[in-house]
C-alpha cells in the first residue's frame, strides 16, 4: 500500500470494506457528515424491535427481545421465600443479566464478561427504583410466605444497546408473567394448586387466586446514544460503540418522569443540549417501544 | 420548607474535604481524600508495559481495582470498577504512554454517603502524584432529591437512603488556559459545563435533573479551586523537602 | 431442602400438591405410554435454522419438541498464548445451561462432561488439517432442556460449523434411543429419560455411513443393542437430510 497521501487520498482508490477496517472513525465521520449511518438509518432513528412472549415454556413468564441484531431472553421462575422481618408483606425480585460465550466474539468460557455484572446492577437498580412492580403485590401470607421472582436474562446476540434491549426484555417477561396458583399445606408450606388434583385439595383455599398477574405501573424503556463531536446516534450497534466510545443511556417511564440518566465517562464531553437531546429522542422511543409491547401483549391474548 | 439536617449543614454546604498525596511508599502515585465521613485510599502503579486483552494497543490502558472496606467484590463494586475507569479515560491523554496499562487501587476506608466522588478525587490526586499525563482534573459532587423537591448537595450515608432521587456528576475542572477564550467552548458552552459522568437512581423529573445539574455545576468551581490549592501546596512542599 | 440461612433468603420452588410422582410401573407385558403420543420410532418434530447469531462465525438453533438450543461457532482464530504450535487446528467446546432451562431453577446437568463428549462427537468430522495453529470454538446455550440434550447440540453444533464454513468430511447428525422395560423409545423426553433403564446415542456422518461416537449406558441386551442401533442410523440419515435442506434453504434465501 502507498503510504505517500493521508488516509484522505487514500479514501478514493482503496475497497469500501478495508477503509472501513483501517480507518474506522474517518469511515463514520464521512456517514455522519451526510447525516446517514453505515447501515443505512437517519442518526436518531432506532434500529427495528421486535418482542415475542412466552418464548420459555419452563419459566412462569419470558420474552425475548430484538433490537437489530441485538437479542435478549428473559425469563422469570417464581419461588417462594419467608419474607424479611422488616418487610412482612413484600415479596422479592432478584434479576441477573448473562453473558453466556455464545453472544459475542469477546466473551470465553470460564472468564465472565465485564459488562454483565454492570448491566445486571443497573437493570436491577432501574426496575426496582421505578416503582413498576409494587413488591406488595408478591406477597403471600404476612411474614410467612412471600414471591421470589428469578428475572434471568440472556443475551444471546450481542450488537450494541444491550441495556435497552435487556430492560425491553425483562419488563415484557413481567407483563407475561402468569404467577402459579398456590395454597398452604398442612406443613405451613405453599404448593402448587394444578387442575387435575383440585377435587382432592378442596378443603385448601387457594392464598392467591386474584393475583396471577402483576398490575404493572410506570412501565420504564430506555434508549442508549452515542455522543461524538456535534452528533447524537440513537440506538449504537457494536462497531458504532466501540469506535465512538461516549454514550448515554436515557431511562423514561411511561409518565416521562426520569428513571435514569447514565453516563459512564467515556473520551467525549456531555453538555446540556446535548442531554436535553437525548431525552428528546428518549421521549419519541418510549412512545414506539410502549405501542410494540402492547402490539407483543394483545398478540399473545388472541393467541 | 427548608429541610434541618442533621449535622446542621446548608444545603448548599459541603462537608469539610480534605486530602493528602504521596501516602504510601512503595506505589507509583497515592492520594487519600476524605469527605467528612467518607474515606477513600488510591494508588496507582504504572504505567506498565503492554495492555490487557481487547483494549486498544494504540491508547494508554486503565485498569481499575475497588476494594471495597469489607466483604466480597460483587455487582455494585464492578459497576464503581467501570464508572470510576470511564470516568478517568476521560481526564488522561492517553496516546502520550501507547501499548501500557496504569492500574489504579482505590481501596475505601469508610463509606459515609458520596463515595463516587470522594473516589474521583483520591484517583485523580494519586495520578497527578504519580505524574500521569492529564487533560484535566475531574471534579465530582454528589446530590440528593428530598420529597419536597429540594436540593442537597453532598449528602451522607442516611440521607443518601432516606431520599427520593440522587444524583452523582463529574465534570471537567475548570482550566486556565493560555489559548484565547473561544477554544476552550464547544457548542456555545465552556468545556468546564461538559458532563464527564453521571449516575442516577430513584424517579424524578426531568426538570429536577437539570436542576440538581445546575446546582452541581456551581458548586464545582468552589471546589476545584480547593483541590487545585491542595495539590499546588503539596508539591511545594515535596520540592522544598527534596531540594 | 430449603435450609435456613440468615444472610440470604433460601427460596424453594412449590411442587405439586398432593403425592409425588413415581415411575409406574412396567409390567413385562404392556406398554410404555409416550407423554407426548408419539409412536416409539417417531422422532420429535425438527426445526432447524442457521445464522440464528450475528456476531459469530457461524451459528444455529435447533429446536426437538421443548429442547431448544442455540450454537454459536466463532473462529478459525489465534489459539490461547499458552497453547503449544500445531499442525492442525483445535476444536473447543463448550456447553451451558440457562438457569430456567430444567424445571427446577439453576440446577443445570454436569456441564463439563457434556462439553467433552461434544468434542469427541464432533472432531471426528472436522478437516483439522484445514485451519492449522488456530482454534474453532463451539459454543452451546440450552435455552430449554426438554431430554435427548446432547444429541440435538451435537447436531445443531455441526449445522453451526458448516454455516461458518469450517471444512467438514460430512456432517454429523446424533440421536437417542432409550430402553424403558421391553419397549425401545427413540427420541425420549425428560422423563422418559428419568425412567429409562438403559440409554444408547449414536452420532455418524450419514453420507459417509460413519459413525463419530457411540455411548452405551444401562442394561442392555444384544439383540436390544442391534435393534437400537438400527433405529438410529436410520433417524441418522433422515435428520442428516433435513439439515441438508435447512443448509439449502439458508443459501438459496439472497443475503442482504
Amino acid at each position: 500500500m502507498a503510504a505517500t497521501g493521508g488516509p484522505n487520498d487514500l479514501s478514493s482508490e482503496m475497497e469500501l470494506d478495508a477503509f472501513r477496517r483501517l480507518f474506522p472513525l474517518r469511515f463514520h465521520e464521512r456517514h455522519l457528515t451526510e447525516s446517514i449511518r453505515p447501515d443505512g438509518r437517519p442518526l436518531g432513528k432506532a434500529r427495528e424491535t421486535t418482542l415475542a412472549l412466552g418464548a420459555v415454556a419452563s419459566a412462569h413468564g419470558s420474552a425475548l427481545a430484538k433490537i437489530g441484531c441485538t437479542t435478549m431472553l428473559a425469563a422469570i421462575k417464581m419461588e417462594v421465600m419467608t419474607p424479611t422481618v422488616e418487610t412482612p408483606d413484600e415479596g422479592g425480585i432478584a434479576i441477573d443479566f448473562h453473558m453466556p460465550p455464545i453472544c459475542s466474539p469477546l466473551v470465553r468460557p470460564g472468564r465472565p464478561a465485564e459488562l454483565a455484572p454492570v448491566i445486571s446492577k443497573q437493570l436491577s437498580d432501574t426496575i426496582l427504583s421505578s416503582g413498576m412492580i409494587d413488591l406488595k403485590e408478591l406477597c403471600l401470607v404476612s411474614g410467612k410466605a412471600a414471591w421470589m421472582a428469578y428475572l434471568d436474562i440472556y443475551c444471546l446476540d450481542a450488537d450494541g444497546a444491550l441495556f435497552d434491549a435487556a430492560l425491553l426484555s425483562a419488563v415484557a417477561a413481567f407483563s407475561h408473567l402468569q404467577i402459579p396458583v398456590v395454597s398452604l399445606n398442612d406443613d405451613g408450606r405453599v404448593v402448587l394448586v394444578s387442575e387435575d388434583n383440585t377435587v382432592a385439595m378442596k378443603e385448601k383455599e387457594p392464598v392467591n387466586k386474584e393475583r396471577i398477574k402483576l398490575t404493572l405501573n410506570n412501565i420504564p424503556f430506555s434508549l442508549t446514544c452515542v455522543l461524538h463531536k456535534n452528533y447524537i446516534l440513537a440506538d449504537p450497534t457494536s462497531e458504532e460503540e466501540s469506535i465512538m466510545e461516549t454514550f448515554l443511556t436515557v431511562v423514561l417511564d411511561s409518565s416521562f418522569q426520569l428513571v435514569s440518566l447514565n453516563k459512564p465517562g467515556g473520551p467525549g464531553l456531555a453538555h446540556t443540549s446535548a442531554i436535553q437531546d437525548c431525552i428528546k429522542l428518549t421521549r419519541q422511543r418510549v412512545k414506539e417501544l410502549q405501542k410494540i409491547l402492547n402490539e407483543a401483549i394483545s398478540d399473545m391474548e388472541v393467541d | 420548607m427548608e429541610v434541618e439536617r442533621k449535622d446542621g449543614r446548608g444545603a448548599n454546604q459541603l462537608r469539610p474535604m480534605d486530602h493528602s498525596r504521596n501516602v504510601l511508599n512503595r506505589a507509583h502515585g497515592s492520594a487519600n481524600c476524605s469527605h467528612g465521613g467518607t474515606r477513600v485510599l488510591a494508588a496507582v502503579f504504572g504505567p506498565k508495559a503492554g495492555t490487557k486483552k481487547n483494549e486498544n494497543p494504540e491508547k494508554a490502558c486503565i485498569e481499575v481495582v475497588w476494594k471495597p472496606k469489607t466483604g466480597q467484590i460483587g455487582k455494585p463494586e464492578k459497576e464503581f470498577e467501570m464508572i470510576l475507569k470511564r470516568t478517568l479515560q476521560n481526564i488522561c491523554i492517553l496516546t502520550v504512554n501507547p501499548n501500557t496499562t496504569t492500574s489504579i487501587i482505590v481501596q475505601v476506608v469508610h463509606d459515609d454517603g458520596s463515595l463516587l466522588p470522594c473516589a474521583i478525587h483520591a484517583a485523580c490526586a494519586a495520578l497527578v502524584d504519580a505524574g500521569i499525563p492529564l487533560k484535566y482534573l475531574a471534579v465530582a459532587i454528589s446530590c440528593c432529591l428530598t420529597d419536597s423537591g429540594q436540593i442537597l448537595l453532598d449528602p451522607d450515608k442516611l440521607e443518601e437512603q432516606k431520599m427520593k432521587a440522587f444524583v452523582c456528576l463529574a465534570f471537567p475542572c475548570s482550566v486556565h488556559s493560555v489559548l484565547p477564550e473561544g477554544s476552550a467552548t464547544a457548542g456555545g458552552e465552556p468545556v468546564a459545563h461538559g458532563l464527564i459522568t453521571s449516575l442516577t437512581q430513584g424517579v424524578m423529573t426531568v426538570d429536577d435533573y437539570f436542576r440538581c445539574l445546575a446546582q452541581g455545576r456551581a458548586a464545582i468551581t468552589p471546589l476545584s479551586n480547593i483541590l487545585k490549592k491542595k495539590l499546588q501546596s503539596q508539591s511545594a512542599n515535596n520540592q522544598s523537602i527534596a531540594g | 431442602m430449603a435450609g435456613k440461612s440468615s444472610s440470604t433468603p433460601a427460596t424453594y420452588a412449590p411442587s405439586v400438591s398432593g403425592q409425588k410422582k413415581r415411575r409406574p410401573l412396567i409390567q413385562a407385558d404392556s406398554d410404555w405410554v409416550r407423554p407426548d403420543g408419539r409412536s416409539f420410532h417417531q422422532c420429535r418434530p425438527a426445526f432447524l435454522r442457521t445464522g440464528a447469531v450475528n456476531s459469530a462465525s457461524g451459528s444455529a438453533y435447533a429446536e426437538f419438541g421443548n429442547t431448544k438450543v442455540i450454537v454459536s461457532v466463532f473462529g478459525p482464530r489465534e489459539s490461547k498464548k499458552a497453547m503449544m504450535y500445531s499442525d492442525t487446528g483445535r476444536l473447543n467446546c463448550n456447553v451451558t445451561y440457562t438457569t430456567f432451562a430444567t424445571p427446577l431453577r439453576g440446577q443445570p446437568p454436569e456441564t463439563k462432561d457434556l462439553s467433552s463428549m461434544l468434542h469427541k462427537a464432533l472432531e471426528g468430522a472436522i478437516i483439522l488439517k484445514s485451519f492449522p495453529k488456530t482454534t474453532v470454538d463451539v459454543f452451546a446455550l440450552v435455552l430449554e432442556s426438554g431430554g435427548s440434550d446432547l444429541p440435538v447440540i451435537t447436531t445443531c453444533a455441526s449445522l453451526a460449523l458448516a454455516d461458518a464454513g469450517i471444512m467438514l468430511y460430512d456432517m454429523v447428525a446424533s440421536v437417542s434411543v432409550s430402553c424403558l422395560g421391553k419397549n425401545l423409545l427413540i427420541d425420549p423426553v425428560s422423563e422418559e429419560e428419568s425412567y429409562q433403564d438403559g440409554s444408547l446415542v449414536i452420532t455418524c456422518m450419514p453420507s459417509r455411513n460413519e459413525v463419530t461416537q457411540m455411548t452405551v449406558t444401562g442394561e442392555w441386551s444384544t439383540p436390544k443393542i442391534h435393534e437400537a442401533m438400527q433405529l438410529c442410523l436410520d433417524a441418522c440419515s433422515k435428520l442428516g437430510k433435513i439439515m441438508r435442506s435447512c443448509l439449502k434453504d439458508a443459501a438459496s434465501v439472497p443475503q442482504d
